[in-house]
Order: structure tokens, then C-alpha cells, then sequence
């Protein structure tokens, strides 16, 4: 039975990993636009040259 | 009298960039048609700079282009408040563009380096429909920026710091709901996990107190961190002395909660931590889904957004432009034709025609001399004048609308708890507490033993969870569907109080009619010869008085040519023009001008436009611009008197109303010649004889009533366009379908209505276990999350399959 004291103890760490990752995307803005990385995604990325 | 109707030309062309149909004129650049030479520029200077493929991201994606000078934007004032950082000589901005909409904005937007180099990066957030761009300031000043922008097609919309502010604080706020959902998710996961020996009934030993302990941790997350708000809304709730429907929940969360330290504490069994966390869960879910906002619209504006940002200010004889706010009594100012008098004034230099329409209704123009005083919120038309404030900004004849008591209370429309959830919260309180008073007395008298653990059964698994989750749900989606209409409602609770509204009022001007630049009706006592026309056309063409545009529009539509030169011309503001071509003199103007006698039947439709003319001695009768109705006004108010009390308000004359006064047939259901307050009255009148009143407007003199009314709808033709503070923003085309737009609101309620009584059979059901002090952890913690997740399943079904319904209905409505 003494497994489990381990086990809980690595489920318990993942998931505050897990809270930990998801605090930090909030503090840096990732969850502040969900709508234009999707868009941005799909555009072509050319080869810019300048004709002038 | 002869009354000649001319089929226009039906052009089809639409213009490769904005997808506009050519109407004016034609323009062909690279094989690709144009409606304006704007169009065309902004087509040259993508392709020059190899961004064509913005036409290949969406179809005709382009917005016709403006030219707004945006170089006030350099002085100090504006500029501080704007760029947010500056380093290096690289500055950041953001501007709010409303004009986005597309892929093919995204394209271009995000790739404006290449058509300026002074540009670094720009970054579009297209929810927001905010562009942030880094720029070398010494290369680019922030006004040609913007006006590059606005060249663009992606008019800047610059808001005042205030509105700014607000929007920083609602972000904040949103990321912080957001960090408590996501913390009340971790714990109800991990609890329950932690609960899953009492689950089963394995015998754990000695890991059964660890896990308890580990629970109970993550309990106190949850609800003080995540649960904070229940307490701060119940603590003010109590100060104000109402009872609203979070307080059984808080009862329910903190009973179950105590329960569980006890009981964990006291090696007694597990607790309700695993419920207790997971109904907050739910709830922030809900709490987290009503919070749709549109962050690109703003629902409190007031008359200081109506203004310009900057006016043209006369020091020492020079012309300076400065912040609005920088304005004192005795300045003196100039004023093109089509700007908004800041301030009540005096007229020293020019003459005016002031249009008040946006102000008080009033649809005719008012002809001012120098001397004449003029109001704040006017719009000038004609030559360039000069004027003198007389009195400060916020003490304007307009402003004193903004003092009524209305305006100076922030929670007029809220005040009242009337809405569904707080009213059923109030009784469910009670009888909540009156049932836990029962169940204990008995408890205590037959079994001792029992009676706390009955006690706390009743108050954890009674808790009214379920109706705090459907209402936010259904309403949420009901705003969300709204706004794929263009009906963009500013929260929930103005959704529910549109489902409760039984009178509507509408305003007339702006709202249910238009001035349209479309066919004149000409009423003449004989027809024109082409050179006539030639030269009307000439005439009307030098002005700038908006009939003369229309008519001027018209004839441009009609491929007539203007006259190479006119022997004379003169424009006399007020009246008329005046032009001689061989030896004939032509009159255009108005009545007195053109010495047209009027009988009495003209005198009482003379308000609608009209255009009289003049050629030599004879005067040939007149062309008539009518303010029309919108299309299919009159079904829709036919369809609303069905069902609803409809009343006309206008600040016109009653002969303007026409053929719309059809359809109010009863005297006491109109109102003409109202100021704004008469407006803001009438809606107060109403409201005293125990009606809610939708009202729907559109102009600065609307903003009273829309304030006052249960609802105020404010009518906008675009984002760009002003619009009053109010409850919910309608596209004007959509304004037709405002019956089922308010069929759909009633809808969502009743959805809440038997959602909430399936939830009071699983309460219940519930209780029957709680009332005997039988309900064990494990029925708690299945009964509840199914609770939670049926309400959200009904509500999210319920709406969505009636909101497809209704946009198909629009569709099919759209193409009949």
C-alpha cells in the first residue's frame, strides 16, 4: 500500500504542473485573443520581394 | 400638374475592391472595376506593393476608404494617451478599427511594414478589432498613421480615455474569472479523484484521513478563492437588505463545506468537498459564459462622444487646433461645413444652416445670421463661419439631459431585483429555511443523532444551482445568437427585460425613416427640355447644400452633362442659387426665392424637402426629396401591434410624419414636436401606468427616453456611426425584424422557466434522502453534477435549435 503515497504525491504534483501552466498562459496574455492566431494560421506566408 | 417618375439606370456592377455597386460612375483599373477613385488607390497601392493577395483571402473585401485627417492626433494631449510605450525610438499604439472583418483584413493589417517601412510589426487582436503596431516616430508621426489607416479603408475609431479605461478593467476582470474557473476545475477534479475510496467503500486506512486532509485543502481553493465573489455580492446584498438567489447558493456551498471539515476533522466520514467544488465549478462556468462583451462597441457613450476631438480655435488671429477640452467661454472658433457646434455659441462671421436633427428630431434646417445664437450638438452646413462660445462645455442646453436623475444613477434599470433568478431566490430562500427549521425540530425531538446531518443534507442538496446555471446559459446564448443578427445586447439582464417588455415606442426621425438619396419626385407644370436640365444640373452641382447634392446625384445617375461654364453664378445662402446661361436667368431655392405661390394644401406638406425653380419669368414648379420610410416599417409595426402597445415619438412637426401616421391611428399613441426631456417624460408617463417600455431611437435626442425606457435599443446604420448610451445596438436594416428579435428574447425565458422545474423534481428527489438524514456523500456527488449538467444541456440545446430556426426564417424573409 505504500505505492500509493507515491502515486498521490506524482498525481498531486502533475496536476498543479498542469494549474501552474495554465496561471502562467493567463499572467502572459496567451488566453487574451483565441480568435486570430486561428486565422493567422491559414495565410499564406510569400516570399516578400521588393520590386522597387 | 404633371408628375414625371424616372426609371433609374440599374447598373450591376459591383467594385472589385469594396464589393459595392457602382452607382456614380465606373472606374476600370487593370481590367477590374471600381466604384470610386479611392478604391482604385487603394487597389494601386496593394498590388505596388505585392499585397494582392488581400483579394484572395475573401471576396471584395475592401471598405470603401476615408479621408479623415487624422493630424490632431500629434498634439500632446491625444498623442500621450495613445502610444502606451515608447523605447528606442520605437513607439507602440493601438488603434480600434471597427471596419474589421475579414481574413483578407488580417492579411493586410498584418502586413502594413511593407507599404510603410516606418512600421516594425503590427499586431491585430481581431475579436477586439485592435491593431497594435510598433513605429519609428522620427519616420512617421502618429497622425499619417492613422490617416493611412483611414486610407486604408480601416478608419480609426479614437476613444475618449475614459471608455478606454473601462475596457482595461473589464479585461482584467474577465482574466481574473477566467483563473478562478480554472483553480474551482483543478479542485473539483482532484477531489473527487481524492474521494474515490468513499466512492467504492474501500477500506484505505489510514490514506482515508490523508485524503480527507488533501480534500479539504483544495475545498478551502475553492471556495474562498474561487467562490470569493458569492461572498463580496451576498455580503452588499444583506447591507442593502434583499434576498437574491446567491444567497441559498453561498448557504449551500458554506453549509456543505463546514460539514466536511467537521466531518473530516472529527474522522466521522468524507464530507461534500467533492460536491461542494464541483457545483462552484459549474456555477463559474455559467458565470464565465454570460460575460459575452463587445469589446468593439461601446453601450455607455454619452454626448462627449458626439463631439469632435479637436476644434479649430482662432488665437491672436491665427488658426490653431486643439482638444476639445481645452475649450473657455468667449473663444472663438471655426467651422467647416458638416462639423458639430461644440458648445452653445454665437454666430459672429457667415451665415449657417444649422441641423438639429441629431439633437431634437427636428428634420428642416434652421437658416442662422451672424448674431443668432446656435446650440451645442448642431451640425453646420454651408460656408466656413466663425463663432463665440458663451457658455462651457458641460453646461450646454444639450447636456442637461445628462442631469436627469436617470443618468446619475448607475443601477436605475437594475435596482429593481426584478428579474427572474432574484425573484424565485427569494422565496426559495425562505421556504429552503423554513424546511431546514422543520426537518431539524423533528430531527431533534424523534432522534437527536440526526439532526445536524439532516440539517445540512437540505441546505447542501436543495441549493437553486440548477436555475443559476440555465440563466446564464440560455441568456448568454441568446445574446450570442443576437449578435450573428447584428442585434448586439449589452448583458443578459437587458436580454431578460426585453422578454418582459409590452409597449414599444419608437422615434421617427433616423429610426423609422431615412433621408435617402434616392429618385426625387418632381412636380412641374411642364416638363424640362435636356438644356434646361443641363444647366440645372450646372447650378446644382456648385453647391453644397445637401438637396442640391441629391439632385446633383440624380442627374449624375442619369449621364446628363453640366455646361462647360454658367455666364453667372451666385449661391445665396438661405434662399437659393442664382445663375443666368444665354440671357435666361434660373432660380433654384426655396419658395420665397423662386416666387412660387403656395396654396394651402402645399403649405401643409411644404416641410418634406423641396427644391423650387425658376427659369426666366416662369416658375416652374418644384422637386421634392421626401424623408422615406425604411423598407418594410410597416409590416413590422403591423406585426408588433399584435402582440404590443406601439407609440411614435418625434421632435418633427406632424405633417412630416406622412404616410406613416397610417398606422397609429389612435391620438394618445403619438407625439409630435417633443424635445428630448418631452421624450424621456413620455417614457416615464408610460412606466407609471405599470408598462414596460421597449423604446427604439437612434439620435443624441433619444438618449433620455433610451435611458429611462426597461429597454432602450439604439437604431446604428454602422459601428462607425455615434450612437446613445443603451441597452442594445440594432443594425438599422435588421430593425424589421424586431418582432421576432423579441419573440426569441420571450423564448429564452420560458426556456429557463421548465428547465428550473425539471431541476426542482431532481431537488426533490434529493431532499426525499435529505429529509430522512440518509443522503450519503455519494448520491450528493452524482444528483448534483447531473443537475448541473442537464440545466446546461437544456439550455444550450433549447437555444441553439430555436435560434437556427430563426436565422433560416431570416434567410428565407432576406430572399422573398
Amino acid at each position: 500500500m505504500e505505492i500509493m503515497y507515491v502515486m498521490i504525491g506524482l498525481s498531486l504534483l502533475m496536476a498543479i504542473g498542469f494549474l501552474i501552466a495554465f496561471i502562467w498562459s493567463i499572467k502572459t496574455g496567451q488566453q487574451d485573443d483565441l480568435i486570430t492566431p486561428s486565422m493567422r494560421i491559414l495565410l499564406e506566408e510569400k516570399e516578400y520581394k521588393n520590386n522597387k | 400638374m404633371l408628375e414625371l417618375e424616372r426609371p433609374l439606370l440599374d447598373t450591376k456592377t459591383t467594385c472589385f475592391h469594396c464589393g459595392e455597386t457602382c452607382e456614380d460612375e465606373i472606374i476600370s483599373y487593370d481590367h477590374k472595376s471600381f466604384c470610386c477613385h479611392g478604391c482604385e488607390q487603394v487597389y494601386k497601392l496593394l498590388s505596388d506593393n505585392a499585397l494582392s493577395d488581400y483579394y484572395a483571402c475573401d471576396i471584395n473585401p475592401g471598405k470603401a476608404p476615408s479621408a479623415q485627417n487624422f493630424d490632431f492626433l500629434n498634439h500632446p494631449h491625444f498623442r500621450d494617451q495613445l502610444i502606451s510605450f515608447s523605447s528606442k525610438g520605437v513607439s507602440k499604439v493601438h488603434f480600434h478599427l471597427p471596419a474589421i472583418h475579414c481574413r483578407s483584413c488580417l492579411y493586410l493589417l498584418e502586413n502594413l511594414s511593407r507599404i510603410e517601412p516606418a512600421v516594425v510589426k503590427s499586431n491585430l487582436n481581431f475579436g477586439k478589432k485592435e491593431l497594435t503596431v510598433w513605429f519609428t516616430e522620427s519616420a512617421i508621426d502618429l497622425g499619417a498613421l492613422a490617416s493611412l489607416l483611414a486610407r486604408l479603408g480601416y478608419e480609426p475609431l479614437i476613444d475618449s480615455g475614459e471608455e478606454q479605461a473601462q475596457q482595461k478593467k473589464r479585461t482584467s476582470q474577465q482574466n481574473h474569472l477566467f483563473l478562478k474557473l480554472g483553480i474551482a476545475g483543478f479542485c473539483a477534479g482532484n477531489a473527487m479523484l481524492f474521494s474515490f475510496p468513499e466512492y467504492l467503500g474501500i477500506e484505505a486506512g489510514s490514506l482515508k484521513s490523508l485524503f480527507g486532509y488533501i480534500n479539504i485543502a483544495l475545498g478551502s481553493i475553492a471556495v474562498f478563492y474561487s467562490g470569493s465573489d458569492y461572498f463580496t455580492n451576498v455580503w452588499s446584498h444583506i447591507k442593502l437588505r434583499k434576498l437574491t438567489i446567491e444567497l441559498p447558493i453561498l448557504l449551500g456551498i458554506l453549509v456543505g463545506y463546514l460539514r466536511s471539515v467537521y466531518e473530516v476533522f472529527s474522522h466521522t466520514g468524507a464530507g461534500y468537498i467533492d460536491s461542494v467544488s464541483g457545483l462552484l465549478f459549474f456555477l463559474l462556468i455559467g458565470k464565465w459564459f454570460q460575460q459575452k462583451s463587445f469589446d468593439f462597441l461601446s453601450f455607455e457613450r454619452n454626448y462627449k462622444a458626439y463631439f469632435p476631438l479637436v476644434i479649430s480655435k482662432m488665437i491672436q488671429g491665427k488658426e490653431q487646433t486643439c482638444p476639445l477640452a481645452e475649450i473657455e467661454i468667449g473663444d472663438h472658433l471655426i467651422i467647416r461645413n458638416q462639423e458639430i457646434i461644440p458648445a452653445d455659441a454665437i454666430l459672429l462671421k457667415g451665415k449657417s444652416q444649422m441641423d438639429y436633427s441629431f439633437v431634437t428630431g427636428e428634420s428642416e434646417y434652421i437658416a442662422l445670421e451672424p448674431g443668432n445664437s446656435m446650440y451645442a450638438g448642431g451640425r453646420h452646413n454651408g460656408e466656413l463661419i466663425e463663432i463665440e462660445i458663451k457658455k462651457a462645455l458641460n453646461q450646454s442646453h444639450l447636456t442637461q439631459l445628462w442631469e436627469q436623475q436617470a443618468f446619475k444613477d448607475p443601477n436605475h434599470k437594475t435596482e429593481n431585483w426584478e428579474n427572474f433568478a432574484n425573484t424565485v431566490g427569494a422565496y426559495f430562500t425562505v421556504v429552503l429555511l423554513s424546511l431546514a427549521a422543520v426537518v431539524g425540530v423533528y430531527w431533534f425531538t424523534h432522534d437527536p443523532s440526526k439532526w445536524q446531518n439532516a440539517v445540512v443534507s437540505v441546505l447542501v442538496i436543495a441549493c437553486p444551482c440548477a436555475l443559476a446555471i440555465s440563466y446564464p446559459f440560455a441568456l448568454g446564448h441568446g445574446i450570442r445568437w443576437m449578435a450573428k443578427f447584428n442585434f448586439f445586447i449589452k448583458d443578459i439582464q437587458a436580454f431578460e427585460r426585453m422578454s418582459q417588455v409590452d409597449a414599444i415606442v419608437f422615434d421617427k426621425t433616423g429610426t423609422l425613416t431615412l433621408h435617402r438619396d434616392e429618385q426625387p419626385k418632381f412636380r412641374l407644370i411642364r416638363e424640362l427640355s435636356p438644356w434646361e436640365e443641363r444647366t440645372i444640373y450646372s447650378m446644382v452641382n456648385q453647391s453644397t447644400h445637401p438637396l442640391s447634392r441629391q439632385l446633383a446625384q440624380y442627374y449624375r445617375k442619369q449621364k446628363l452633362e453640366i455646361h462647360e461654364t454658367l455666364s453667372s453664378i451666385q449661391e445665396i445662402p438661405g434662399k437659393g442659387i442664382e445663375a443666368k446661361q444665354d440671357n435666361i436667368t434660373f432660380l433654384v431655392g426655396n419658395a420665397r426665392f423662386t416666387g412660387h405661390i403656395l396654396d394651402k394644401q402645399q403649405d401643409f406638406i411644404r416641410s418634406e424637402s423641396q427644391l423650387f425653380i425658376r427659369i426666366g419669368e416662369e416658375p416652374v414648379g418644384y422637386i421634392e426629396f421626401p424623408w422615406q420610410n425604411r423598407a418594410g416599417i410597416e409590416y413590422m409595426i403591423h406585426a408588433l401591434q399584435a402582440n404590443y402597445e406601439v407609440y411614435l415619438l418625434s421632435g418633427d412637426k406632424k405633417s412630416h410624419a406622412g404616410t406613416l401616421l397610417d398606422w397609429f391611428p389612435e391620438e394618445s399613441h403619438y407625439q409630435f414636436e417633443c424635445s428630448p426631456l418631452d421624450k424621456m417624460n413620455f417614457i416615464k408617463k408610460l412606466q407609471a401606468s405599470g408598462k414596460k417600455v421597449a423604446m427604439v431611437g437612434d439620435g443624441l435626442n433619444d438618449a433620455g427616453a433610451l435611458k429611462q425606457a426597461h429597454v432602450g435599443i439604439a437604431i446604428s446604420e454602422d459601428h462607425l456611426h455615434f450612437t446613445p448610451s443603451s441597452d442594445a445596438i440594432l443594425q438599422g436594416k435588421q430593425l424589421i425584424h424586431l418582432p421576432t428579435f423579441l419573440k426569441f428574447a420571450k423564448f429564452g425565458l420560458r426556456l429557463i422557466k421548465a428547465s428550473f422545474l425539471l431541476s426542482l423534481v431532481y431537488n426533490l428527489f434529493g431532499l426525499s434522502y435529505a429529509v430522512q438524514g440518509t443522503l450519503s456523500p455519494l448520491i450528493a456527488a452524482i444528483l448534483m453534477p447531473v443537475n448541473s449538467l442537464s440545466m446546461l444541456f437544456i439550455a444550450n440545446l433549447g437555444m441553439n435549435i430555436k435560434a437556427r430556426g430563426l436565422k433560416s426564417y431570416l434567410a428565407k424573409r432576406k430572399g422573398d
